[in-house]
């Protein structure tokens, strides 16, 4: 290898007789009050390669955006660098300011001067002065490296994996069905339909639940694009987006082998719902007592309780009195909950047990007329449309309600005189002046919260949080990149969620969420390939000797491999970086000998570059390194 | 080394190595909350600082950088592993300045958030003072470790094939 005074590594040559475009914004002033614009434009045209350097008031104004577009054509720029805010806010539009000027989008540099210059060194002007030029310097030291790079274009899988035959992933399934594109539905139990087959009414139309999963059921049975797996999981999932390949395992055959189903599908959406907060032993009395009950065991027993009955009958005994207690296992409070197993509270509203609460103690309240009912809330939460009538209804209806603080939860006991007497519910009540009550019921509902569904597909390693790399929040459940602007998505291209899997939903919401994943899930398969963005890794094929260094410090399967090419007659070994696999993090660059793998972007020989553009002698023209 | 006195005329030129998801936006925070620091840190934005080899950072001190601080993600890398092994490179590359005679204080690894104001602000302050008092950056030895460590990435090669 050669050791010159400047280039102890062999480095390709930098791209010569370059006409590069500099573009300082004043940003109105937040720029040009503190940085010597015209000082900076002036240094700039002595840096090499710069054909021209102009100063705008704003940069990413329209007329701003037309001088790059424009001085592409009339000055024959070949490379652009703009100084102007963050490459957060306007990195992408120079970018398309560049393209429409006819250049490739990539042949660009962005420089903060602004939240990294001016608003940081607002009492140095003379300093934030040289260091705008400087970080001008490295940019266009840079741009001496850079070379076009092309979006990635894969093969686009038009089949949509579901997972979960709830009724999130019911809707998902049938509306993407509708729009001709072929769906895999794997459900995970024996049947679709999910929480809502053991559902009494839905709030606000008092529809029978059954009836709204019957509906979608036929719906999804009778469409000939929709495979369905019964009792069947995800359990190894690879690739990418428009190239995911799954393998589904099924239930155990007669010779004790589970049944695995391979498949290829473009974009995978996660509705595994929800499952009720189970009670530990004891809160509440929860099992200890017969008399404790969740929620939904007495929406079940309501359900199956004998309309023509004169009077309530829970296990085969009479009730004259049900308490309802509102935010068990939500709302929990650190130091006066028992933390999860996990170690964490459930600190979350649950959102949905207000209203069903409420919808229950009517119901009770209706067909037993003589039946005393009691409501224990810390607040009512009837914040959706048509659920405040509930709480109207309830309080005609002579429910009576109690309020009691999150840091004093009530107490049920067991009368120990007489244990077969009712229970004894004791509390402070807040809607007086905190009066502590003792007060006598034959039956306690708690109303439990949500927790996520997807511990039933697995845990830890083989959950599919895991398998998916889906992100999950405090809470546990699914975290989607942004909660207004970027609804039902995750952080991983091609996987979407929908329904109460992302956090605790009603009905309405999450068949809103799984109408909105399945919208852009189908928006995914208007192109017959996937686009990704240029920045992973790339190797040059003229510096790679195949020494398989970069492979040692992959962390991602099936990214990077060393593959047999012919090469002037010789079959040798080469780096080969899968396209769709890479995510662009450059361990790899870092150790090749040769720098013939680099990230596309980011080498380390613009990096070098930029290095040299921070230290040059600002006051000569610099050398091109 | 140099003698611990002060240099008072000389400013150091600092390399800050921003992550894109982490320290790089942190920095703008800083900015956007009109706080003020030397306008002698230089911040170059990187995917990860795992894709830089420890000749890199030598080259820069042999360039006339004179501190480099690696503002990066921490444990919330979004990357598997790649913090791991930037920490891994960076105590070797600790170990190369202190044998062949460069502060160690020259170099300093930290993780910063996207809020991270305050830390951001000390340790570009801190690292700031630290290198006004060791003085510019002994040119010389940089190159010289350098070419030592070129050789040894090209040495790790020969000696796994």
């Amino acid at each position: 290898m050669p050791s010159s005074d400047t280039q102890p590594v062999a480095q390709p040559t930098p791209v010569r007789d370059l006409r590069i475009g500099v573009y300082i914004c004043r940003c109105g002033g937040n720029i040009s009050d503190v940085v010597d614009v015209e000082q900076v434009a002036q240094a700039s045209r002595h840096l090499p390669g710069v054909a021209v350097a102009r100063i705008h008031t704003f940069m990413c104004s329209d007329p701003g955006q037309q001088a790059i577009s424009e001085d592409i054509q009339k000055e024959k720029l070949d490379r652009v660098v703009v100084a102007s805010c963050t490459p957060f806010l306007h990195e992408l539009t120079f970018r398309g300011a560049v393209a429409r000027g006819g250049l490739n989008p990539y042949l660009y540099e962005h420089v903060n001067i602004r939240e990294q210059c001016s608003w940081a060194h607002k009492h140095d002007p003379a300093g934030a002065t040289a260091k705008a030029t400087r970080l001008i310097a490295a940019a266009v030291g840079k741009l001496h490296h850079v070379r076009p790079l092309d979006q990635v274009h894969l093969p686009n899988h038009r089949k949509a994996l579901v997972i979960g035959g709830g009724i999130a992933g019911l809707k998902a399934a049938a509306d993407l069905a509708a729009r001709g594109i072929p769906v895999l539905l794997v459900e995970a139990s024996d049947r679709l339909g999910g929480r809502l087959n053991d559902w009494g009414r839905v709030f606000p139309s008092e529809q029978p639940a059954r009836d709204l999963v019957a509906r979608l059921v036929d719906q999804v049975r009778q469409e000939a694009r929709i495979e369905i797996l019964l009792q069947s999981q995800l359990t190894a999932v690879t690739g990418f987006i428009g190239n995911f390949q799954a393998t589904i395992t099924g239930p155990l055959g007669p010779a004790g082998q589970a049944h695995t189903t391979q498949a290829t599908v473009g974009v995978i959406i996660v509705a595994t719902g929800f499952a009720p907060y189970v009670p530990r032993d004891g809160e509440f009395l929860y099992r200890q007592s017969p008399r404790v009950v969740t929620l939904p065991d007495f929406i079940r027993g309501l359900g199956e309780a004998d309309p023509q009955a004169p009077s309530l009958l829970w296990q085969g005994r009479a009730v004259r009195s049900v308490a309802f207690i509102h935010c068990v296992g939500s709302r929990q409070l650190d130091g006066v909950h028992e933390p999860q197993p996990d170690g964490r509270i459930n600190n979350y509203c649950s959102r949905v047990c207000c209203t069903t609460t409420l919808q229950q103690a009517l119901a009770v309240k209706r067909q037993f007329p003589g039946v005393e009912v009691f409501d224990l809330h810390q607040d009512i939460r009837t914040y959706g449309r048509g659920h405040e009538d509930y709480y109207i209804q309830a309080s005609q209806a002579g429910v009576v309600f109690f309020r009691y603080h999150g840091d004093e939860p009530p107490v049920v006991q067991v009368d120990p005189a007489d244990p077969d007497a009712a229970l004894r519910l004791q509390f402070k009540d807040y809607l007086t002046w905190g009066e502590e009550l003792i007060l006598p019921v034959d039956l306690v509902v708690l109303s439990v919260g949500m927790t996520p569904g997807n511990a039933l597909v697995g845990d830890g390693d083989h959950s599919l949080a895991q398998m998916l790399k889906i992100p999950t929040g405090e809470d546990r459940f699914y975290q989607e990149i942004h909660p207004k602007l970027r609804p039902v998505e995750v952080s991983v291209n091609g996987v979407l969620l929908a329904g109460a899997a992302q956090g605790p939903m009603n009905i309405q919401e999450a068949l809103s969420a799984a109408g909105a994943a399945a919208a852009k899930a189908s928006a995914m398969f208007v192109k017959d390939d996937v686009e990704l963005h240029p920045f992973i890794a790339a190797v040059d094929p003229e510096l790679c000797e195949g020494t398989g260094q970069c492979l040692t410090q992959c962390e991602y399967e099936g990214a990077l491999q060393l593959v047999e090419q012919e090469i002037a007659g010789q079959t040798v070994r080469r780096a080969q970086v899968n396209p769709g696999l890479c995510v662009g993090c450059g361990a790899c660059a870092a150790v090749c000998p040769h720098r013939a793998i680099n990230v596309n972007g980011w080498t380390v020989d613009q990096y070098d570059a930029m290095v040299d553009g921070l230290v040059a002698d600002l006051a000569q023209p610099a050398a091109v390194a | 080394m140099n003698s611990p006195a002060p240099h008072a005329a000389f400013t150091p030129r600092i390399l800050v190595l921003a992550t894109e998801k982490c320290a790089y936006p942190g920095a703008d925070a800083v900015g956007k909350a009109h706080q003020e620091y030397g306008a002698n840190a230089y911040v170059l934005r990187v995917p990860s600082p795992v894709l830089l080899p420890e000749d890199f950072y030598l080259r820069s001190y042999a360039r006339g950088i004179d501190g480099i601080l690696i503002a990066a993600c921490g444990s919330d890398c979004p990357y598997r592993g790649a913090y791991d092994r930037l920490a891994a490179r960076i105590d070797r590359l600790t170990l190369r300045l202190k044998e062949g005679g460069l502060a160690t204080a020259r170099l300093r690894l930290t993780a910063i958030c996207t809020v991270c104001i305050k830390a951001y602000l000390k340790e570009v302050g801190q690292l700031d003072q630290t290198l006004r008092g060791l003085g510019p950056v002994q040119r010389d030895i940089a190159r010289q470790l350098w070419e030592a460590s070129l050789q040894d990435l090209r040495a790790a090669v020969s000696t796994a094939a």
